[in-house]
C-alpha cells in the first residue's frame, strides 16, 4: 500500500492537532487532585503470585493511608499495570508516566524487567520504587548511580543468609552438594555465592551435580533422576515460585527427601504450597524479608496478616511487605520534604532527597532506603517443622538477620565482599 | 517419563497448534475436578478416574472448534498455522479468565500410590500409571486405526479424500470425529500429567515447542513416528540433564536438524509424503 502525499499531510496534520489538544488540556494544578501512584504487578506465569502479593501490600497500605486522610490531605489513587516482558513493561512504565501522569511508580519483581526499567526511570526522570528485581549482574552497568530508581534488597541476601546458617549449623555433617537453580542470573549468582561462602567457612564441599532448569519449568523428573544418581548429602535450591512445590513433590516421590538435607533459600515465598505431605522436616527454608507467623510480630503485621487471611483465605508472603514499604516510604518522604519546605507539596527533587536514608516501620519491622537507593530490611529463615495448625510446613525457631550483615555494602562487589569476611 | 504422554500429541499433530491448548485445558479441568471430588469426599486413590473423566468430558469442545477449523481445510498450510495459533492465544485468555493466572496444583494426591523400588532407584507409582496409560492409549489408537471400520475409513480418507467421498464417506462427520478424538487425546493427556506438576497459563505454548520436535523427528501424521519421536525427545532431554545440563534443548534440535537434513520427511514418513 502506498500513501499519497495528500493522505500523509492529512495524517500528520491530525496528529499534531491531537498533540496540541493534549498540551492544552494538561492539568494545570497537578497538586490539588489525588496523588497518582503507578503500580507494575505481574499477572501471568510463575511471577503472577508474587506480583499479586506485592499488589496486596500496596493496596493495604493505600487504604490505610487514605482512611487516615491521605498524604498531606491528598488521597492516593493507584493505576495498576501489568509487569510482563521487559519491552512491554517499559512501554507500560512510559504510559504510566506520560499518559497517566503518576507521581511515582511502585513495582516490578523480575530482574530482566528491572534492568530495563532502571535506565528508563532515569531518562524519564520518574521515581521508581522497585519491589524486587535486582541481582548482581548488569545492575551496576545499567544503574550505576541511580537518581530516580530505588532498588530493593539484593536478591542474594537470602542465599548469603542460608549459606551462613548452613555453615554454622551443619558444618561437618555434609560433604557432597548438588545445586538445582533456575537458569538465569538469580539462580547462577545464588549458587556461586553459596559455594563462595562454603569456602570462606572452610567447608570442603564436593559438587556432584549442578542443574539449571529454565525459569518457570514445571517438570523436574529428569533433574530428580540426575540427583538420585548423584546422591548428594545436601541439595541447595533458590527456587522461589511455583517451581518449588513441584520440585519438592517430584523429589519426595522419588525418595530424595529421605536422607538428604535441603536448603531452600527462597521457597517461603510460596510457603502455603509446601505441603507437609512432601516437604520434610529439618530443611532450611527462607522466607525472604517477612515471616507471616513470627512469634514476635508487630501489631501492624498482625493487622495485615488478619486482613489478608480474612480477605484472601491465604497467609501472606514477603512480597507484600516490599509493596507495603514502597508506599509507606513514599508517604513518609513526601511528609518529611513538606515539613522541610514549609508545608507545601514538595517538588520531586525534595522527595528524592527525603527518600534517601528514610526509615519507616514496615510489616516485618523497620526498613529503610540507603543513601545509594538500596533497601535495608530483616530476613527470616529457619528449619522446617510439621508441628503447626496448617497443612504446610512452617519454621521453628525463626532466625533473623539484618541486611547490614547479609547485604554487600555500597560500592563493593558481592564476591569481593564475601572474601573480605572474617569468620 | 513425559515421553509417554507426548506421543498422544504427536499422533493428531498435523499443523494443529491448538493441541497445546487442549493439553492446558485438560490440565486445568483436571485440577478443578480433583479438588472438587476430594472436597465432596471421594477417596483419594480414585482421583485418576476423576482425571480421566474430566479429560474425556472436555472433548465436547471438539466439534465446535472443528467447525471453525473446517473453514481452512482446503487452504494453504500457513493459514492452518495462523488460525490454530490464534486459537492457542484465545484459549490462553479463556484459561486466564476462568482459572486466573496463578499456577494450579492438586496438593499431594500425586503421592497416594506411594513409591516402588526398581533396581536401586525409587519410582513414584503414579508415574508408572501414566506410562501405562500412555502405552494403552497408543495401543488403543493402533487398534482403532488398523482394525475397526472407523479406522479404515479414517485411513482411506487420509489417503485420498476425493476417492473416499466418491465412495460414500461422509467427510464432514469423519472430520468432526477425528478432530474430537484428537482433542480428547490432548485433554486426557493434560489431565493425567497434572498431579506431578502444576497447571500454568503458558503450558500450552511450551508443549507446542516440544511437540514440533517430536513431529519433525517422527514424521508428519505417522503414529509410530510420533511414538518414537516422543521417546527420542524425552530420552535426549533426560540424558542431557543428567550429564550435561546446558545442552538440554540443543541436543533435541541437533537431532531435529539431522533428521531434516538426512530424512526430510521424518523417520517414519509415508512414502507418498
Amino acid at each position: 500500500m502506498t500513501t499519497t502525499r495528500r493522505q500523509f499531510l492529512a495524517l500528520t496534520g491530525a496528529a499534531s492537532a491531537a498533540a496540541a489538544w493534549r498540551l492544552d488540556t494538561a492539568p494545570a494544578f497537578a497538586q490539588s487532585g489525588p496523588v497518582k501512584i503507578g503500580v507494575l504487578a505481574a499477572k501471568a506465569g510463575v511471577l503472577a503470585p508474587v506480583g499479586e502479593s506485592g499488589l496486596r501490600g500496596v493496596s493495604w497500605a493505600t487504604d490505610r493511608i487514605n482512611a487516615a486522610g491521605g498524604i498531606l490531605g491528598r488521597k492516593i489513587e493507584l493505576v495498576v499495570e501489568e509487569e510482563s516482558s521487559p519491552k512491554d513493561t517499559v512501554e507500560r512504565f512510559r504510559k504510566l508516566v506520560l499518559s497517566d501522569k503518576v507521581d511515582v511508580v511502585s513495582g516490578a519483581v523480575s530482574t530482566g524487567v528491572g534492568l530495563a526499567l532502571g535506565p528508563v526511570a532515569e531518562e524519564m526522570k520518574a521515581i521508581w520504587l522497585a519491589w524486587d528485581a535486582t541481582t548482581q549482574k548488569g545492575v551496576e552497568e545499567t544503574m550505576p548511580r541511580p537518581r530516580y530508581a530505588f532498588r530493593s534488597t539484593d536478591n542474594e541476601c537470602e542465599a548469603v543468609m542460608a549459606s551462613i546458617l548452613t555453615a554454622k549449623s551443619w558444618k561437618g555433617k555434609f560433604r557432597t552438594v548438588a545445586g538445582i537453580n533456575p537458569d538465569y542470573s538469580y539462580g547462577r549468582d545464588n549458587w556461586a555465592a553459596f559455594l563462595a561462602i562454603m569456602k570462606k567457612y572452610g567447608i570442603d564441599v564436593q559438587v556432584v551435580s549442578e542443574l539449571w532448569p529454565k525459569l518457570g519449568a514445571t517438570d523436574f523428573t529428569a533433574h530428580v533422576a540426575a540427583l538420585q544418581q548423584a546422591k548428594p548429602d545436601l541439595i541447595f535450591s533458590c527456587f522461589w515460585a511455583g517451581d518449588t512445590p513441584i520440585f519438592m513433590k517430584q523429589a519426595h516421590a522419588a525418595g530424595l527427601t529421605a536422607g538428604t538435607r535441603f536448603v531452600l533459600t527462597t521457597g517461603g515465598g510460596v510457603h502455603e504450597s509446601l505441603k507437609k505431605a512432601f516437604t520434610p522436616e529439618g530443611a532450611l527454608l527462607g522466607y525472604n524479608s517477612m515471616y507471616f507467623e513470627h512469634p514476635k510480630a508487630s501489631p501492624l503485621m498482625k493487622d495485615f496478616v488478619r486482613w489478608h487471611q480474612e480477605k484472601f483465605k491465604e497467609w501472606p508472603n514477603y512480597e507484600s511487605d516490599h509493596g507495603y514499604f514502597t508506599i509507606a516510604a513514599y508517604r513518609a518522604a513526601v511528609e518529611r520534604a513538606a515539613k522541610a519546605g514549609g508545608g507545601k507539596w514538595p517538588a520531586q527533587d525534595a522527595v528524592i532527597q527525603a527518600l534517601e536514608g528514610i526509615e519507616v516501620e514496615s510489616l516485618s519491622g523497620p526498613r529503610r532506603f540507603r543513601e545509594d537507593h538500596i533497601m535495608e530490611a530483616t530476613f527470616f529463615q529457619g528449619v522446617t517443622t510439621h508441628r503447626n495448625r496448617h497443612d504446610f510446613v512452617t519454621i521453628d525457631p525463626v532466625e533473623s538477620m539484618g541486611t547490614k550483615q547479609i547485604q554487600k555494602p555500597t560500592g563493593v562487589g558481592l564476591y569481593d565482599w564475601i572474601s573480605s569476611w572474617k569468620v | 517419563m513425559a515421553a509417554g504422554l507426548q506421543l498422544v500429541f504427536g499422533v493428531q499433530r498435523i499443523l494443529n497448534l491448538a493441541c497445546g491448548s487442549f493439553y492446558a485445558l485438560g490440565a486445568y479441568a483436571g485440577v478443578s475436578a480433583v479438588t472438587w471430588a476430594l472436597g465432596v469426599g471421594l477417596p483419594a486413590p480414585l482421583f485418576v478416574l476423576v482425571l480421566l473423566a474430566a479429560g474425556l468430558a472436555l472433548a465436547v469442545i471438539g466439534p465446535p472448534v472443528e467447525r471453525i477449523v473446517r473453514t481452512i481445510y482446503e487452504r494453504d498450510e500457513s493459514f492452518q498455522l495462523l488460525l490454530t495459533f490464534a486459537l492457542v492465544l484465545m484459549f490462553e485468555d479463556v484459561i486466564r479468565f476462568v482459572w486466573g493466572t496463578a499456577p494450579h496444583q492438586t496438593g499431594s494426591v500425586y503421592l497416594v500410590y506411594g513409591q516402588l523400588r526398581l533396581g536401586g532407584s525409587t519410582v513414584p507409582v503414579y508415574n508408572l500409571i501414566v506410562i501405562a496409560a500412555g502405552g494403552l492409549i497408543a495401543l488403543g489408537m493402533g487398534w482403532l486405526l488398523a482394525r475397526t471400520r472407523f479406522g479404515r475409513i479414517v485411513r482411506a480418507t487420509a489417503e485420498n479424500r476425493e476417492m473416499a467421498e466418491a465412495l460414500g464417506v461422509d467427510l464432514t462427520r469423519v472430520s468432526v470425529r477425528v478432530f474430537t478424538l484428537g482433542v480428547a487425546l490432548g485433554t486426557v493427556g493434560g489431565a493425567l500429567v497434572i498431579p506431578a506438576t502444576a497447571a500454568t497459563n503458558e503450558m500450552g505454548i511450551e508443549l507446542i515447542v516440544d511437540a514440533f520436535a517430536v513431529v519433525v523427528i517422527g514424521g508428519l501424521g505417522s503414529m509410530r513416528g510420533a511414538f518414537v519421536g516422543a521417546l527420542i525427545v524425552g530420552v535426549l532431554k533426560a540424558g542431557a540433564v543428567a550429564t550435561w545440563p546446558e545442552v538440554e534443548m540443543l541436543a533435541v534440535y541437533v537431532v531435529v536438524i539431522a533428521v531434516l537434513v538426512l530424512r526430510p520427511a521424518g523417520l517414519f514418513a509415508r512414502a507418498t509424503a
